[in-house]
């Protein structure tokens, strides 16, 4: 609220995309709460918040997969309704988006052309994919199987896929979620070439404030669903944009890694006040090691490795981050450690002890917790209860002979509820019920209660607002201040570099460096992700 | 699904589709029960079509149906009766189903359950009880065993026992044919019939009934009902239970979380297949289907106790009214020549009614999934 | 003693496979497992595991007896037996992909009703079926040993040798095609995309209906000659198995279907060569085979990743 709103209107002429008073309720919830938002054609446009801000219902409204309950949208002047991607199509609105658009068992160009109504023609599309890709600069092979594909070379064909059909707007969907610093820096640079040289519109959502300053023309803020601030970018600065994502005075310092500030982060490591929590390094030198992977190898399906010689260790008391670009083998090494996967040599041993991965559940029964990267696919059960969910993993506490003894679940539960500030209807509500950070609460709260030797974090605060990154990261380093040895896996350089006392880096399923946290430089932290020797 | 802004369709095209969208949208808004009336009495009026199509009258069959089901002296103790294997086999493919299994091959072990009571019966020369319980068991070790096959496929070999249940039954049938040409196993001694016959049951291997308002009930019945009671209990109450659930909605968290999906899920297809074995028992001893055993003895117990768990949507406490409204269909197609219209109209009545119960819960599932959860603090 | 029975055994086999109506019985029941798994890869290539396949097959083998009945037609049979799969297919993908009912409870219950539908009509009506001709098709059907399997047979069975080609480009070369696949691979990608998933899911499920509505006119008009409730008996999940078998490719479903049809053909084959063999077991020979070889190649293929899973925009 503190950032002026004028000077912005009179910069250019009529808007490309002009959203007014735009509304979309959940229930009681308010996803977008009487949104205003004008595009214009040659310039990029930041549209910035935390997670669950609504920028993200926002850009769907905008590309049909959401009908707002209120509200009008112009497109080049008229007025329209946008009730499919196709629709958005022909309006000449285009994504690229963060996840899931591409067809992995699919090649480049087939994936390119997807969703076009002309005839399929092969060697026309390859060309065209051939002819984009010099364009931009993209180096993509239009007959590539996708599966093939670094995450960052996906994220090409998702703009080349998003280009094919030159539209006039575009909106990156957090792009820089799965791209190296360096792959950043070159999507950076064809943005620039797609607005200034084409004259073409962008929308770039983010919660990074450090690529929203560097990267565009002018800023829209939003939180709690409301559009909060606007700005031309050249009057934006860290401090006013953080206020107003955040809602409150904020400390740039203690809350860098939430906002996506990586300059400030690497900066405060040099410094001699370490975060509060961080213990001194010679002290975690002298405690026992609690896990260690030793030369694991894991296969997929297809029978290429996902870990290849990957070796680790953590010791008690340490928070070891595992830092890299995503599809580099972290999720292998998570579903490993949650005996979900089985190695096809190497070993894991936990407290000097051998673990035997093909039992179900072996590592949870040795003490090894577990945060999993996409909590629905392995963390909890959707249609069990909260207490159920809570009570998961240590049935022996709650039965006698076999019998469930309900009172003591719900009594544990409760408890848990508590303690982790887990906000539910009641301990029966089903688990589907409860937003995304309280899931991730009931998760942490199973896991931590099990008192584990060990704890795996993996990509623990993807999706969550300020707050419950907050939270969490608080968390984590109290359990390790109480002796539990913490990996964190994490794709967000920021939090790996705020959170751990030693960083390890992952490439193509092995560790290709390790540096102590004061050691850390974000030049060759950023050319290991990108899996050079440094 | 049809794009207002799309211009590529012709409106032509499009009309009807719109027409439809606007129906599905009045049906959602109506009251849950509404839907159902709706469903059911859809289902219904087709079935009525049909037999009037073919020259029945669809009032006489109705009126035939209830007869021979409820309303004629001593039908209602028979229907109970026949509920007894449905329930058993729906309550066995419940436990299944829970555990994220579907197994479909329960007419096949409803047959070997009827052959292993019809081969023990006949021979266990023990004391009333016990020749039966033997039987019983023989009949739940032998369908468990052919649904243990299924479950030994499905975790070394990844064959899916949807799959592989339905063709074991085919075996199944196969080889009780094979035990009907051999008397040293089902074939009796003195056959003189052109088909294979089994050897007649003796008295003290079926099962006793007992009088209820006039009407006789076999003891089945209550042995049903424990079934399903201890089963719902199981599946509630105790940890392997809770285990059985959380495998069937969540595989992995389940096994991160220390669930074996071989040893539980694999466990879950024996008991399935054990109870359809059970029920083999319940039908081959109550007497309705007659005393002896034959090839197509099962007819269709299995199959119809499979409807009676996906009309309930895998709760026992549904089931038992549901596996009462098949047997009534079943007993009362008995009625139904006096209409002219064949017996087997009962068979699509029963399908047409599961097909239109699935409308409403699938859509109501769809939209509560569709709900998206509130903001992420 | 053995030695000589293991010899009479081999003996016997060598016989069978070196006679021409071997190939000629095998191609007659395979014919319907190749229509059917043709479709049921055209359908689970969509997404759905279309277990109606069954349901679907029985149908179209009334619906043509009974088109022939009233016609004595064979391409008025052949349009009723297309219209009889259609309809299962119609419900299956209605109830499945726009409803949101589970697909497998469907495709149960439909089995089901279909085999109480055709057995309440059959027994109402009763349809009288006229054959379809035996066409030679000169030269090829000279072919030592496999021309007359493939060429002299009911002509239903030719319309296989378009289909095949016919259903490969369709989905491999084709926009509709690729839109199926990718419906069936990762339908999120497809939906933001701008591909209506669910209408291709369905579309794909009619196809196979119609696919099926060939091989129960092929059974009925060009196999059996007459309807009967129990002539289908498990073929459309063997057509399944044969799916699987092939693992999601064509070219493997077919050649399953075929070495499925050599088992349902065996029984028969045997018998007329004058062997002797335990009836049960050459009846039970196919279904073993079917879950032998899936016991032997179901690891093997790559399913369509979302295959049997429902499609619901925003749903996790």
């Amino acid at each position: 609220m503190t950032i002026a709103t004028e000077g912005v209107a009179a910069s250019a002429a009529t808007p490309s995309v002009l959203l007014t008073g735009i509304t979309k309720r959940y229930g009681s919830v308010v996803a977008c709460n009487d949104v205003n938002l004008a595009l214009h054609p040659g310039r990029i446009h930041g549209v910035l918040g935390e997670n669950g801000a609504g920028k993200s219902t926002l850009m769907k409204i905008l590309i049909g997969l959401i009908q707002p309950d209120e509200g009008s949208i112009v497109i080049n002047g008229g007025t329209v309704r946008i009730s499919d991607p196709v629709a958005a199509s022909n309006l000449g609105i285009a994504m690229v988006h963060q996840h899931y658009s591409l067809v992995e068992p699919l090649t480049v160009w087939e994936n390119v052309v997807l969703g076009e109504r002309v005839r399929l023609d092969r060697a026309a599309a390859c060309a065209r994919v051939a002819a984009l890709s010099d364009r931009y600069g993209l180096g993509v092979d239009p007959l590539a199987r996708v599966s093939d594909l670094t995450a960052g070379q996906r994220q090409r064909v998702e703009i080349i896929k998003c280009l094919r059909r030159e539209p006039r707007i575009i909106v990156f969907d957090e792009p820089t979620s799965v791209l190296t610093p360096a792959e950043s820096e070159q999507l950076f640079s064809v943005l620039r070439v797609v607005v200034v040289d084409e004259g073409r519109t962008v929308a770039l959502v983010s919660h990074k404030l450090d690529e929203i300053l560097h990267a565009t023309d002018e800023i829209t803020i939003m939180r709690g669903g409301r559009v909060v601030g606007h700005s031309p970018t050249s009057a934006a600065t860290a401090s006013s944009l953080a206020q107003a994502v955040v809602g409150r005075p904020v400390s740039l310092r203690s809350e860098a890694a939430a906002l996506g500030l990586i300059e400030t982060v690497a900066a405060a490591i040099g410094d001699s006040d370490a975060p509060e929590g961080v213990p001194d390094a010679v002290v975690i030198e002298a405690a026992p090691v609690v896990l260690e992977v030793r030369n694991a190898r894991v296969l997929d399906v297809d029978g290429h490795p996902l870990l290849d010689d990957f070796s680790i260790t953590v010791r008690a008391g340490e928070i070891v981050g595992l830092a890299g670009v995503e599809g580099n083998g972290q999720r292998a090494l998570a579903d490993m450690l949650s005996s979900l996967l089985d190695l096809e040599s190497g070993s894991v041993l936990v407290s000097g002890e051998e673990v035997d991965l093909s039992r179900p559940g072996a590592l949870g029964r040795v003490g090894i917790g577990i945060i999993p990267e996409d909590r629905h696919d392995s963390g909890c059960v959707l249609d069990l209860s909260v207490a159920e969910n809570l009570a998961l993993t240590d049935l022996g506490a709650v039965s006698t002979g076999g019998l469930l003894d309900r009172r003591a679940i719900e009594r544990r539960a409760r408890e848990l509820m508590q303690a982790f500030d887990i906000q539910a209807r009641s301990p029966h509500a089903p688990m589907r019920s409860l937003s995304g950070g309280n899931q991730q609460r009931v998760v942490l709260a199973r896991e931590l209660s099990a008192n584990p030797k060990v704890l795996i974090a993996a990509q623990p605060t993807r999706g969550l607002d300020v707050g419950a990154i907050e939270y969490m990261s608080a968390r984590l380093r109290a359990a390790a201040e109480a002796g539990v040895g913490i990996l964190l896996i994490s794709t967000e350089l920021e939090e790996v570099l705020t959170l751990s006392h030693r960083i390890c880096v992952i490439h193509a399923g092995q560790i290709v460096g390790e540096m102590s946290r004061h050691d850390a430089n974000l030049e060759r932290l950023g050319m290991l992700i990108g899996g050079m020797a440094a | 699904m049809t794009a207002a802004a799309n211009v590529t369709e012709t409106p032509v095209v499009r009309a009807p589709s719109a027409a439809a969208q606007r129906l599905r949208t009045v049906f959602r808004s109506l009251p849950v029960l509404a839907q159902y009336l709706i469903s059911i009495a859809v289902a219904l009026t087709l079935c009525g079509i049909l037999v009037e199509v073919t020259g029945g009258s669809a009032s006489k069959v109705m009126s035939a149906l209830l007869d021979g089901s409820v309303r004629s002296p001593g039908a209602w103790g028979l229907t109970l009766s026949t509920a007894a294997p449905l329930l058993v086999v729906a309550a066995g493919t419940i436990v299944a189903a829970k555990a994220g299994l579907s197994n479909i091959g329960q007419e096949g072990q409803l047959l070997l359950g009827c052959a292993a009571t019809a081969f023990i019966g006949t021979r266990a020369d023990l004391p009333a009880p016990m020749v039966i319980v033997l039987s019983f068991l023989g009949a739940m070790v032998l369908s468990g065993m052919w649904a243990g096959l299924a479950a030994l496929m499905k975790f070394t070999r990844k064959v899916p026992e949807v799959m592989s249940t339905l063709l074991l039954g085919f075996v199944a049938a196969q080889l009780t044919t094979f035990g009907l040409t051999r008397k040293w196993l089902l074939l009796a001694t003195n056959n003189t019939s052109r088909v294979n016959n089994g050897e007649p049951l003796p008295d003290r291997a079926k099962m006793p009934t007992f009088t209820l308002f006039g009407n006789e009930v076999s003891w089945g019945v209550i042995i049903a009902l424990v079934v399903t009671i201890l089963i719902s209990f199981v599946l509630r109450r105790t940890t392997i239970g809770f285990r059985l659930r959380a495998l069937g909605h969540n595989s992995r968290t389940a096994r991160r979380a220390g669930v074996s999906a071989a040893i539980v899920g694999g466990g879950a297809l024996v008991v399935s297949g054990a109870a359809a074995g059970l029920a083999g028992g319940l039908w081959m001893t109550g007497g309705s289907a007659g005393d002896r055993f034959t090839t197509n003895v099962s007819s269709n117990i299995g199959w119809q106790g499979l409807l009676v768990a996906l009309l309930a949507r895998d709760r026992a406490s549904l089931a038992i009214p549901m596996a009462f409204v098949f047997a009534a269909l079943r007993t009362g197609s008995s009625f139904l020549a006096a209409t002219g219209v064949d017996r087997r109209i009962t068979d699509v009545v029963q399908a047409m009614l599961v097909l239109a119960l699935l409308v409403p819960p699938a859509i109501a599932s769809v939209q509560r999934r569709r709900r998206p959860r509130g903001g992420s603090a | 003693m053995s030695a000589f029975a293991v010899l009479g055994f081999g003996g016997s086999i060598f016989d069978v496979l070196s006679s021409k109506s071997t190939y000629s019985s095998t191609m007659r029941f395979a014919a319907t497992l190749v229509f059917a798994a043709t479709g049921e890869w055209i359908a689970e290539r969509a997404g759905t595991m279309n277990i109606s396949l069954e349901g679907m097959i029985l149908t179209a083998a009334f619906t043509s007896a009974l088109g022939s009945d009233l016609t004595g037609n064979v391409w008025i049979a052949l349009l009723f037996g297309i219209a009889g799969g259609f309809l299962i297919a119609l419900i299956q993908g209605v109830m499945s992909h726009r409803f949101g009912a589970n697909q497998f409870v469907v495709g149960l219950t439909l089995n089901v009703l279909a085999v109480g539908i055709t057995a309440f009509l059959a027994a109402e009506i009763d349809p009288v079926v006229t054959r379809a001709g035996i066409i030679r098709v000169p030269l090829l059907s000279r072919i030592p040993l496999i021309g007359e399997a493939l060429f002299a047979q009911a002509w239903l069975l030719y319309l296989l040798y378009p289909l095949i080609p016919l259903a490969w480009w369709a989905v491999y070369r084709t926009r509709w095609g690729l839109d199926l696949r990718c419906a069936g691979e990762n339908p999120q990608a497809a939906d933001v995309s701008g591909i209506d998933v669910n209408k291709r899911r369905r579309q794909a499920v009619y196809v196979c209906g119609m696919c099926s509505g060939l091989a129960g006119t092929y059974l009925t008009i060009g196999q059996v000659g007459s309807f009967g409730a129990d002539g289908v008996s498990g073929r459309g999940f063997i057509a399944l198995a044969a799916v699987i078998f092939g693992g999601w490719v064509l070219k493997g479903a077919v050649g399953g279907a075929v070495v499925f049809g050599f088992f349902l053909a065996f029984g028969s084959v045997f018998q007329a060569l004058g062997y002797d063999a335990n009836p049960q077991v050459l009846g039970a020979l196919p279904y073993v085979m079917a879950i032998t070889t899936m016991i032997l190649f179901a690891r093997r293929g790559r399913q369509p990743a979302s295959l049997g899973r429902p499609f619901v925009r925003g749903l996790t």
